[in-house]
């Protein structure tokens, strides 16, 4: 932990001198602590402790050199790939997400365009393992999320509804977050729709309260159960397993409205990323 | 499951609907080609989930067939979905408690308090008909648990949810009358015939646990000797 403290220093050092990000994750999170009772942000009193070291901060890192690096089939960077705000505009760019991309034709979680990057810019094709590998810490598209997630930290979050598409995907994201099924009946809403309850000890987020429910969408977030970094997409994986629903494909149509009502549910609060859940 | 045909009638007229609009929408790979925003945000969430290959449906399910049907509503889960919460209307709640009362079955020889040790540890379990990344494997010695503990609090030894009411001491006050068993029967195998559009799941009506499981777990809550109970 201590060696782990040390060489997260230049981490934070780096983080705190990007536009608008004086403040780092768990200065977010303190925030938001301070602005509202809620026991679901102040649960775990061991991970807001060890957020400053969290091991997200070397994917960071890792992300960073990867974005900039020469990669891939055509030897290019990510440097020109379009997030929304323009070629190589990352500031403030995940919280505007998920978003219609008239090059795609259709509206696209971050996970998605960031893999529509890498195919369309650095040539790469779904066999490689830069877009085949998409679980844990070594891979890339975990490192290239958690960089590009950081320069959106203290951002409050705004996903864009100018497109019809937009806001169609969001409201169908919203009637299947209260859509019952499967074995249990269970929806997104029977456990996201009340404030302070609990799954055995676990504190539930309520979908309708902004300030814990930005915490509850700020992924890429350092899981410590799993000792591993985990997206959107694996925690909206996790729940319909638990709901004993069929999954979600990764970065499908399902995902990307369940992804866009989530976001949109937190406007207006700051992301905090990346984050550090139990 | 239960009754599915108001449904299948239902996503028959969407379909044709859809049809209508000249929108083919049997091939996933022209998902993006359909105009999503002229859709009904229920259309459009029938579609997405059942029909733009949105979610792996064709994954096996435990209970046999496939995952699309888990993903098809019934006829309860249509009426209690009420899109930004709440519940539906008085007569819709009626219907949904009359069609529950109704799906229940009980055991030859009647309702008999099990064995509260095994229902202890189903009330504690959490495992069974879990799809995708990590399948549960239904045999012989891990059969599916009740998942009781996710959403009830009962005794002190181990920490169980809240999004369901405490059951401490359940038994304590209410005793072991027929009447109270075959309450408690009821609930666990189908709550709505009480409590309509409530978020407990259909233990006995969906297949989740045997006869016999729910009555090692009514003698959990009932059983004077039971923990539950001390």
């Amino acid at each position: 932990m201590f060696k782990n403290a040390l060489l997260a220093l230049p981490v934070a050092l780096a983080l705190s001198v990007t536009a608008d990000a004086q403040k780092a994750p768990e200065d977010v999170l303190q925030g938001l602590i301070d602005s509202i009772e809620s026991t679901y942000l102040t649960q775990s009193e061991m991970n807001i402790m060890m957020m400053p070291d969290s091991p997200a901060l070397w994917l960071v890192d890792d992300g960073r050199e990867l974005f900039h690096e020469a990669r891939g089939p055509n030897n290019v960077s990510l440097e020109t790939c379009d997030f929304g705000k323009g070629p190589g505009v990352l500031e403030g760019a995940f919280v505007e997400f998920p978003r219609y991309f008239e090059d795609a034709g259709r509206v696209m979680d971050f996970e998605s365009r960031l893999v529509h990057c890498m195919q369309t810019i650095q040539g790469f094709t779904d066999d490689d393992p830069a877009i085949r590998t998409k679980h844990g810490n070594d891979a890339d598209i975990t490192k290239l999320q958690t960089y590009v997630a950081s320069l959106s930290n203290g951002y409050a979050w705004n996903p864009p509804m100018d497109h019809p598409m937009e806001q169609a995907m969001r409201d169908a994201g919203k009637v299947i977050f209260y859509r019952r099924a499967g074995t249990m009946d269970f929806s997104c809403s029977t456990c996201h729709a009340a404030t302070g309850k609990r799954i055995r000890a676990s504190v539930l987020p309520n979908s309708n309260v902004p300030e814990e429910w930005t915490k509850a969408v700020s992924w890429p977030a350092f899981r410590v159960g799993h000792d591993n970094v985990r997206s959107a997409q694996h925690r909206v994986s996790e729940c319909y397993w638990q709901m004993r629903h069929a999954e979600p494909v990764w970065g499908g149509t399902g995902m990307t409205a369940i992804i866009s009502y989530w976001n949109d549910r937190a406007r207006g609060q700051p992301a905090i990323l990346p984050d550090m859940k139990r | 499951m239960c009754n599915k045909t108001s449904l299948t009638a239902g996503l028959a007229a969407f379909a044709a609907l859809l049809f209508a609009g000249g929108y083919a929408i049997a091939d996933p790979d022209k998902a993006g080609k359909v105009d999503f925003s002229a859709m009904s945000a229920e259309e459009l969430a029938e579609y997405i989930i059942l029909e733009s290959g949105g979610f792996h449906l064709d994954a096996a399910a435990q209970e046999g067939g496939s995952m699309r049907a888990r993903m098809e509503q019934d006829d309860m889960q249509k009426a209690c979905s009420v899109v930004g919460g709440g519940k539906p209307d008085a007569a819709t709640l009626e219907a949904v408690r009359t069609a529950a009362a109704a799906s229940i079955t009980y055991p030859e020889g009647g309702i008999q308090l099990g064995d509260w040790q095994k229902g202890r540890e189903l009330s504690w379990s959490g495992f069974g008909f879990r799809v995708g990344h990590r399948t549960d494997e239904h045999s012989g010695n891990r059969q599916p648990g009740g998942n009781c503990a996710n959403c009830h609090q009962k005794v002190s030894d181990r920490d169980g949810g809240t999004l369901g009411p405490d059951l401490t001491g359940y038994g304590k006050t209410r005793g072991t009358s027929d009447a109270m068993l075959k309450y408690v029967y009821d609930v666990i195998y189908n709550a709505h015939a009480y409590f309509p559009c409530t978020q407990m799941p259909r233990m006995g009506a969906n297949g989740v646990l045997t006869q016999e499981q729910i009555a090692d777990i009514m003698a959990w809550l009932l059983d004077p000797e039971s923990p539950v109970n001390q």
